[in-house]
């Protein structure tokens, strides 16, 4: 036992990384679909315009470019959700799938828009000074930009858990899903709650995909692969919670890191493999949304 | 409020639908034309219509644009004309996969009213489309796609090659390590079929050549962006070497994180040339220096053409060619050279005389030749080195001759 644990200690440790990179990026998708009800397609096109900053800032040469690129990418997230909560608003009380729709239409813009702005080259950021090397961890070499992945991840988590659970303004949000007429008879802009959320949110979505630029790179296509990825954790996870974002995106962590280790010859279905068995055994997600919609 | 917000919807829907709108056209894949269609379809003023099948939209987009810099080069340098004929280019988007390329070539066939066509990346397109232009008698040749089948199982008198085979490549390295004699090798590639032909013909080549394989992994295609779980299966495999073919944004993943997980040091990498041809090489940085790989060309080809081909090729577009440019600028002096030889443009009378070429010596890769359609051509061991902040592939030493195994 002791000896398998020796033996993936690295695919583990991956696993945690990439797990906690997928929250990051999850978590985002999960409070605006579970909360607000919109779902948007357009996270990850969201995703690559980070992963696209952190080229142009070139992240690796210098902390202060690195810095600077999540800063920008954190205004551009907020902005862009603003916007996106505009553009939504005359479909609030269309079915989901109309506003599912104009998110898919709005993430093919933005992904066209990047290839003409960037080009269609595979782009490559190397991690900040510091974190470029890689590490000893049981006698494999192990990238330390990773490592900080996870520390990143696990803050990141305790920070959101407590804005919604532990603060007034996560009260107020909480409050407006269950039942927004009620919020809005008490005198509070619902909407403004709505371009909060979604601008929160799409923000988690620019900072993720600059964090995930040293790892995954920029490039067309790259925004697909990850919305894919970001629903498959929502799904397992369920909608709305924010621990069953962690929950899920570690699972989704492991399972692509451990579990293609393990499993090598299946490595293509495992993941869906494991999105049907979630499914078929907690068809709500692992957890779902404390909160019942209406 | 109610006008107020059936106003703003109205103005908000219709600029995204304009928008997308917009964008669905630019990917559509309409036909674009170079020069003005004058003249209808008349064969005596002496014009050749050429189909120039190439990725416009998609991942495999910047293969397209240095076939189409390739092709154009060539054009440009021989005064837009083929054996007197003068070429006038139709342009067609064959996007990703045979959902586009294949209806693209049939609007070539149908309305493009061309004589021949040139190009296509992607081998189930280039599969999918041998029928059709054995039918419309309307001669390919293929600039890139490496199936086997193609001119194989598939082949057919109008279906051409001016690029390379899987195996070819991938058989050249295994019957080099082979010899070299370094050990048990870990062989890596995507899951879907050029994959697997580059796994089989490395494998049947360095088995024959008295070579042990330590293992092998098949990663999902296009899903795959980090490679940290197959990578610890090389480490426990004991391998000695590792070989593997990756192209594109799996290229770059790949060889970054193979140095990043530490391999780099102890289990050299070797690859088919794909793994760090144009683009990706830039972006792979230092983890790319000494990999060494197999390919049909090398900007660093010690020959006069081919310096002549980089210096010009630079000099028009600013970067260095690439085998993509060149596999598409041979296949503009084939045709050429077909159209001077058959004076007449009817696709029997193009694909005989394609027959009867005999040996291309004035190609950038060095002389080739077409056998069973396909080329025939020297294989060149390079090795990634750093010339002065330049990632080149120089050239460690020919391997020799390979047709299609």
């Amino acid at each position: 036992m002791l000896g398998w644990f020796d033996e993936n200690l690295v695919s583990i440790l991956n696993g945690f990384a990439i797990g906690a990179l997928l929250f990051v990026l999850a978590v985002g998708l999960s409070i605006v679909f579970g909360m607000m009800d919109v779902l948007n397609l357009a996270h990850g096109a969201f995703f690559l315009v980070g992963s696209y900053l952190a080229v142009n800032f070139v992240a690796g040469d210098s902390w202060g470019g690195f810095l600077a690129a999540l800063g920008v990418a954190a205004l551009v997230g907020l902005l862009a959700g603003g916007a996106l909560s505009g553009m939504t608003e005359p479909l609030a009380r269309r079915p989901v799938l109309d506003q599912a729709l104009l998110t898919l239409g709005i993430s093919l813009v933005v992904a066209e828009v990047l290839s003409i702005v960037y080009g269609n080259d595979v782009r490559s950021v190397s991690p900040p000074p510091g974190l470029d090397t890689s590490v000893d961890v049981a006698g494999s070499a192990y990238p330390a930009y990773r490592l900080m992945l996870i520390g990143v991840g696990l803050v990141l988590a305790l920070a959101v858990w407590l804005v919604v659970e532990r603060t007034s303004v996560g009260a107020l949000v909480r409050a407006s899903v269950a039942d927004r007429e009620m919020v809005s008879a008490m005198g509070i802009d619902n909407r403004k709650v709505k371009v909060a959320v979604l601008g929160i949110g799409s923000m988690l979505a620019t900072v993720a995909g600059v964090l995930a630029a040293p790892v995954y790179g920029a490039r067309p296509g790259l925004d697909e692969t990850i919305l894919l990825l970001a629903l498959v954790v929502v799904v397992i996870g369920g909608l709305g919670s924010i621990r069953g974002a962690l929950i899920g995106a570690l699972v989704i962590g492991q399972v692509e890191s451990l579990g293609r280790a393990l499993l090598p010859d299946v490595a293509s279905f495992i993941l869906f493999g494991t999105l049907a068995l979630v499914l078929i055994v907690r068809p709500r997600g692992l957890f779902a949304g404390k909160v019942a919609h209406s | 409020m109610l006008h107020h917000l059936s106003g703003r919807r109205l103005l908000g829907g219709l600029g995204v639908g304009v928008l997308t709108l917009a964008v669905a056209a630019c990917g559509g894949g309409s036909l674009g034309e170079d020069e003005e269609s004058g003249g209808g379809g008349g064969e005596g003023g002496g014009t050749v219509r050429i189909g120039l099948v190439i990725p416009q939209a998609g991942v495999y987009t910047p293969l397209g644009e240095d076939m189409q810099q390739g092709w154009d080069l060539w054009l440009e340098q021989n005064g837009g004309e083929m054996g007197g004929f003068t070429v006038e280019t139709v342009t067609a988007d064959e996007g990703e996969g045979p959902d586009t390329g294949v209806p693209a070539i049939q609007r070539l066939l149908t309305e493009g009213d061309v004589d021949a066509m040139v190009g296509i990346v992607n081998s189930a397109t280039a599969l999918g489309v041998a029928e059709q232009v054995t039918e419309a008698q309307v001669p390919l040749i293929v600039a890139n796609a490496g199936a086997e089948a193609i001119t194989q199982a598939a082949a057919s008198p109008y279906v051409w090659r001016s690029s390379f085979t899987n195996a070819q490549i991938a058989g050249a390295m295994g019957e080099y390590l082979a010899g070299e004699g370094i050990g048990p090798v870990y062989v890596m590639a995507p899951d879907y079929a050029a994959g697997q032909e580059v796994v089989a013909g490395f494998t049947e080549a360095y088995t024959a050549g008295g070579g042990t394989i330590a293992g092998q992994a098949l990663t999902p295609f296009g899903t795959t962006q980090d490679f940290q779980p197959f990578l610890s299966g090389v480490q426990s495999s004991g391998a000695a070497a590792t070989f593997v073919f990756y192209a594109g944004g799996e290229a770059v993943s790949f060889v970054q994180q193979y140095a990043e997980f530490g391999l780099k040091d102890t289990t050299p990498l070797y690859g088919s040339g794909f793994l760090t041809e144009g683009s990706v090489l830039d972006a792979q940085g230092p983890a790319a220096v000494g990999v060494r790989t197999t390919l049909h060309y090398s900007t660093e080809i010690d020959n006069e053409t081919n310096t002549e081909f980089v210096e010009a090729y630079q000099a028009a577009y600013d970067e260095l060619p690439t085998t993509y440019a060149v596999q598409a600028y041979d296949a503009a002096n084939v045709l050429a050279r077909a159209l001077e030889e058959s004076g007449e443009t009817t696709g029997e009378a193009l694909s005989e005389a394609l027959g009867g070429l005999g040996e291309i010596d004035d190609s950038p890769r060095g002389p080739w030749s077409f056998t069973d359609q396909t080329p025939e051509q020297a294989v060149y061991l390079r090795e990634v080195v750093d010339q002065d902040g330049t990632l080149v592939n120089s050239v460690v030493e020919e391997l020799g001759v390979f047709p299609q195994p």
